[in-house]
């Protein structure tokens, strides 16, 4: 017994010395000099970014030194909530990636985590205008735009062909006509043209991008209620999914499963699924991408959007916001060799736009069938109208997510905007 | 100093550590939050909101909140029962010295809390999809005439949800009354079986009253952790459809890191929570803790 | 019936009764297993068949994270945890029980408030106290919240109802002072309490997640699930390689179970004698 107590004694001094011996350092943001340190998440496309951004940075500056930590963005946005509630600015990296569609609010709630890059040298008017909009409050700018978003609508390609279509008859069309044809395919060959998550506001939220339409009015006050394009989009919605054109699952694996495993014959997001797409290497060949079917007789509707994306910001803490500017500039902002190394390897696109004149864009994809798709992107990528999302964006989701589960069960379609609208502007009220 | 005294007073140095960790990890935070709860704002720019007790005058106008309280109570109320009955019965067979394989069924029904969240949620949310096993066995044996999408539907998605918790959670409870099992002289029920008790009256009139003191425990865990429950409502079923299964500890999180945060409202939902769970613990305690 | 008919067939309802539950129980886990095997659109088809892709999905995981030095932070934060909440907490539920007092009864109850709060709001204020001590990506502050909890004292507290008070009083009149029935006739006698309280806290603190990521911001502290967090993150996510990770961390527990699970299912009430 006596050995039992001595052995946990001893364990409990061991662990209470491996405990203290941990060097207590904050974020490295205080480290001057030329390193910087990063918050990013997904080691193939960001994080790849990153490191192939430092290398060619460092043809520049060849001390610079890049400590990427990777941390989900659901994560990354629990710690910029608890450092900015907490006072803890010291715990911010240099730089860190932001989500699009969080980054005006994450600015407008934390002003004091985000450096101003308005009077640095990023060369803005050589991006997308959509993207640098999201980044963009007050006519300030607070990021430098990178994961770009751009909607693609892709289809199988022998399915088509299979009920007589083609690629063509699925570019330049309306949404009526989409319907059209989705129900004849339907019909010849048992498969649905789309898939989505029941109750996930992706797919509406694409809708109302390609309308220039938003949840909020300019002065981001809700506007559901009476709003067109929301009704609009609810309405083609309501018919893909009762006319069995669209299958509602459950969560994100189910739906990547129901394009692998050929249960649709189509998809509609932002272009990174792409990858999740290519993954299904029995479909090789037989799958093509145009752009987005739009509504009809709507002022400002287009056949282009965006789902997704995100932004680097540099932190307003940082001793050394000069050099990650710098090194945003350079690369993101400024480098086409950069755009060209993580092209191929993480397919990742550019929004900067000199990068999309680059060659290696007009390379044939097999996987597409020889299409060159990046150049195709790239182009639908400048088209993107442009939306409001502000402070109250993912409220405004959560509630409109609900609506249409309640309209799909049978719900009035202008009371559950109604009751939408109300549970938005309770949240709202602070 | 009396005896009565230094006993008194070694009780409370035997509570020291533990009562100063608690108060300094918990409570001092926790009259931070407190405070918090009568704030409003973000940031640094929180300030004490105009009338002081605006965040928990708003919490019972809040539909989502309601629609979550009231699938916290329905989750209590059906799923503790039937998993510590369940564990109860699971823990009284293991616990027989004859059984051969009882190491390896102890194992087996321990490993449902050990697996990750990422897998089950995912395993779940497959044998209950709409061309999952589930339905297709239940096509197959004529209960049901088409497959019925479980997870879409708010009542049958809830009930998901309970068949996940009773899975995952039982065999966590067994484990306790497992231990509590060693603590009970095997004389008492040779005793009771000479004077010829079955094995139903052996459960309920030795097994049951000899381990309230356990069983009042996971009641109380179990009650708490129902009260906040997270990881169900979040990966299994994401709170839908339509808020038809989301919990008041989802929903807090959605407040506090979804939405636009808003901690002083999100300060006052958890207080309300806590007394919640406090109230009932007190009357599980009084109705359970005689000596 | 006969009596020995009766016994044979609630033996035989016994063992089919235990084997169902387990095959329930385990069925996830051999999922887990064939799915890291696999590539992802072999798993998202439903495959219940072992894969070839099971040396590919463990070389990705390698070169692309740090995954032994994420399974040695889990195991020292998991079992510094384990260690002091055993040691404070059941000095605690001992304290409570053997002297037990109005007062500290109060007490209990106002000590179990403490575990009623939800975390994510008292995880600000304690995230301030730490970064103004300087302990962020500090082991210490990872452990420091857990160990003293309201349900390990609780669970000790309710143990020691049947822990005989009278050795208590036999041991004071042999002279033994209070610190030492503890060590040398409490903590023995109770080893079945122990070890579950053991598996517990050891998994709890294994699986914690919240707070290490919040408080942990850089890669060389990473544990398993802030690894297995990121490897969902991404664009693309490579369920092979994702149940892998997650197969990985889920080992340890079942390892501490297995090993304990003796102990406190077959508890040597003999100790107290000895």
């Amino acid at each position: 017994m006596k050995k039992f107590i001595a052995a946990t004694l001893v364990l409990a001094l061991v662990f209470a010395l491996a405990a203290c011996d941990t060097p207590a350092t904050g974020g490295d943001a205080g480290d001057a000099g030329s390193k910087l340190t990063v918050w990013c998440w997904d080691p193939a496309f960001n994080l790849f970014a990153m490191e192939e951004a430092a290398k060619v940075y460092k043809q520049i500056n060849p001390g610079f030194e890049l400590d990427i930590v990777e941390i989900g963005w659901d994560d990354l946005q629990t710690n910029l909530i608890t450092i900015a509630m907490s006072g803890q600015l010291q715990a911010l990296p240099d730089i860190f990636l932001v989500q699009n569609n969080a980054f005006q609010k994450n600015v407008m709630n934390y002003p004091e985590l985000f450096a101003d890059l308005t009077d640095f040298s990023v060369p803005y008017h050589q991006f997308g205008p959509s993207v640098v909009a999201y980044s963009t409050i007050g006519g300030r700018n607070f990021g430098v735009p990178f994961d770009n978003g751009a909607a693609v609508a892709a289809y199988r390609l022998d399915i088509l062909e299979e009920a007589g279509y083609t690629l063509e008859d699925f570019t330049d069309i309306t949404w009526d006509t989409y319907i059209e044809q989705a129900k004849d395919i339907l019909a010849k060959t048992g498969k649905p043209l789309l898939s989505g998550g029941a109750g996930d506001m992706d797919l509406i939220c694409i809708l109302l991008q390609s309308m220039g339409a938003s949840f909020f009015d300019a002065d981001g006050n809700p506007d559901i209620v009476g709003n067109e394009y929301i009704s609009l989009a609810f309405d083609v919605y309501v018919q893909l999914v009762s006319n069995g054109l669209m299958v509602e699952v459950n969560s994100w694996d189910e739906y990547i499963g129901t394009f692998n495993n050929g249960i649709v014959a189509g998809v509609i997001n932002g272009c990174w699924i792409l990858g999740s797409v290519q993954q299904a290497d029995d479909q090789f060949g037989l799958w093509g991408i145009t752009n987005l079917p739009k509504f009809s007789n709507v002022s400002g509707a287009t056949h282009y959007s965006a789902n997704g994306g995100s932004s680097w910001a540099v932190a307003s803490s940082s001793s050394n916001v000069d050099l990650a500017v710098d090194f945003l500039t350079q690369t993101f902002g400024g480098s086409i060799e950069f755009y060209e190394n993580i092209l191929f390897a993480a397919g990742a696109l550019a929004n900067w736009l000199p990068a999309g004149e680059s060659d290696v864009y007009n390379e044939p994809q097999p996987f597409f069938r020889d299409v060159p798709i990046y150049a195709l992107i790239t182009e639908f990528a400048g088209l993107i109208p442009s939306n409001y999302t502000g402070v109250y964006y993912y409220e405004a989701r959560d509630a409109i997510g609900n609506a249409i589960v309640l309209v799909l069960a049978g719900a009035d379609k202008d009371e559950a905007l109604k009751d939408a609208e109300d549970t938005l502007r309770f949240w709202m009220m602070q | 100093m009396n005896l009565y005294k230094r006993r008194n007073l070694t009780g409370w140095a035997f509570l020291l550590p533990a009562a100063l960790m608690i108060c300094w990890m918990s409570f001092w935070p926790m009259a931070q939050s407190f405070m918090l709860s009568f704030q409003t704002g973000t940031g640094a720019r929180m300030r004490y909101a105009e009338p002081l007790n605006l965040n928990y005058g708003r919490i019972f106008n809040d539909r989502v909140f309601i629609q979550a309280l009231q699938n916290n109570f329905y989750y209590l109320l059906i799923q503790v029962p039937i998993m510590l009955i369940l564990a109860l019965i699971l823990a009284t067979m293991l616990n027989n010295k004859n059984l051969k394989f009882r190491g390896l069924f102890r194992t087996a029904i321990f490993l449902p809390c050990a697996t990750s969240l990422v897998s089950y949620s995912m395993i779940f949310r497959t044998l209950f999809a709409f061309n999952g096993f589930i339905n297709t066995a239940l096509v197959r044996v004529g209960i049901l005439d088409a497959p019925y999408n479980f997870l879409t539907n708010a009542p049958s998605a809830r009930i998901v949800i309970i068949i996940a918790l009773i899975w995952r959670w039982t065999g966590y409870n067994m484990v306790f009354y497992l231990a509590g099992l060693q603590n009970i002289d095997g004389n008492v029920y040779e005793a009771a079986k000479i004077d010829g008790a079955g094995p139903v009256r052996l459960f309920t009139r030795i097994t049951v009253p000899l381990l309230r003191p356990i069983i009042l425990l996971t009641v109380i865990m179990s009650t708490n952790g129902t009260l906040q429950l997270f990881d169900e409502s979040f990966n299994l079923t994401s709170g839908g459809p339509a808020n038809g299964t989301i919990t008041m500890s989802h929903y807090l999180y959605n407040v506090s890191f979804v939405h636009s945060a808003n901690f002083g409202y999100a300060s006052a939902i958890s207080f309300v929570i806590m007394s919640m769970v406090a109230v009932l613990a007190l009357i599980q305690m009084k109705v359970g803790d005689k000596r | 019936m006969s009596h020995a008919a009766k016994r044979r067939i609630g033996t035989a309802f016994r063992y089919t009764f235990l084997s169902a539950v387990s095959l329930l129980s385990i069925f996830p886990l051999y999922w887990m297993a064939v799915a890291s095997t696999n590539r992802t659109v072999d798993i998202l088809r439903g495959t219940l068949i072992p894969g070839t892709e099971f040396l590919n999905n463990l070389r990705f995981l390698l070169e692309g994270q740090n995954i032994t030095g994420a399974m040695r932070n889990s195991f020292v934060n998991a079992a510094s945890t384990t260690l002091a909440a055993l040691v404070i907490c059941s000095l605690a539920g001992y304290g409570f029980e053997v002297y037990h007092t109005k007062n500290n009864d109060r007490m209990k109850i106002v000590l179990l408030t403490a575990m009623m709060i939800p975390f994510a709001t008292t995880m600000i204020p304690l995230f301030r106290m730490f970064a103004q001590m300087g302990l962020l990506n500090a082991t210490l502050a990872v452990i420091l919240p857990s160990i003293s909890t309201p349900f390990l004292i609780m669970l000790f507290r309710q143990s020691t109802r049947s822990f005989p008070h009278d050795i208590i009083e036999a041991a004071r009149l042999d002279g033994l002072n209070e610190i030492s029935i503890f060590f040398r006739m409490f903590i023995p006698t109770m080893r079945p309490t122990y070890a579950a309280a053991m598996t517990i806290t050891f998994m709890g603190a294994w699986n914690n997640f919240l707070w290490p990521r919040v408080i942990i911001m850089n890669n060389e502290m990473m544990t398993m699930p802030m690894l297995v967090a990121n490897l969902t993150a991404g664009y693309v996510t490579n369920y092979g390689v994702l149940m892998l990770a997650v197969l990985l961390s889920t080992i340890p527990t079942v390892i501490v179970f297995f090993l304990l699970q003796k102990s406190f299912a077959e508890g040597i009430t003999g100790a107290v004698k000895g």
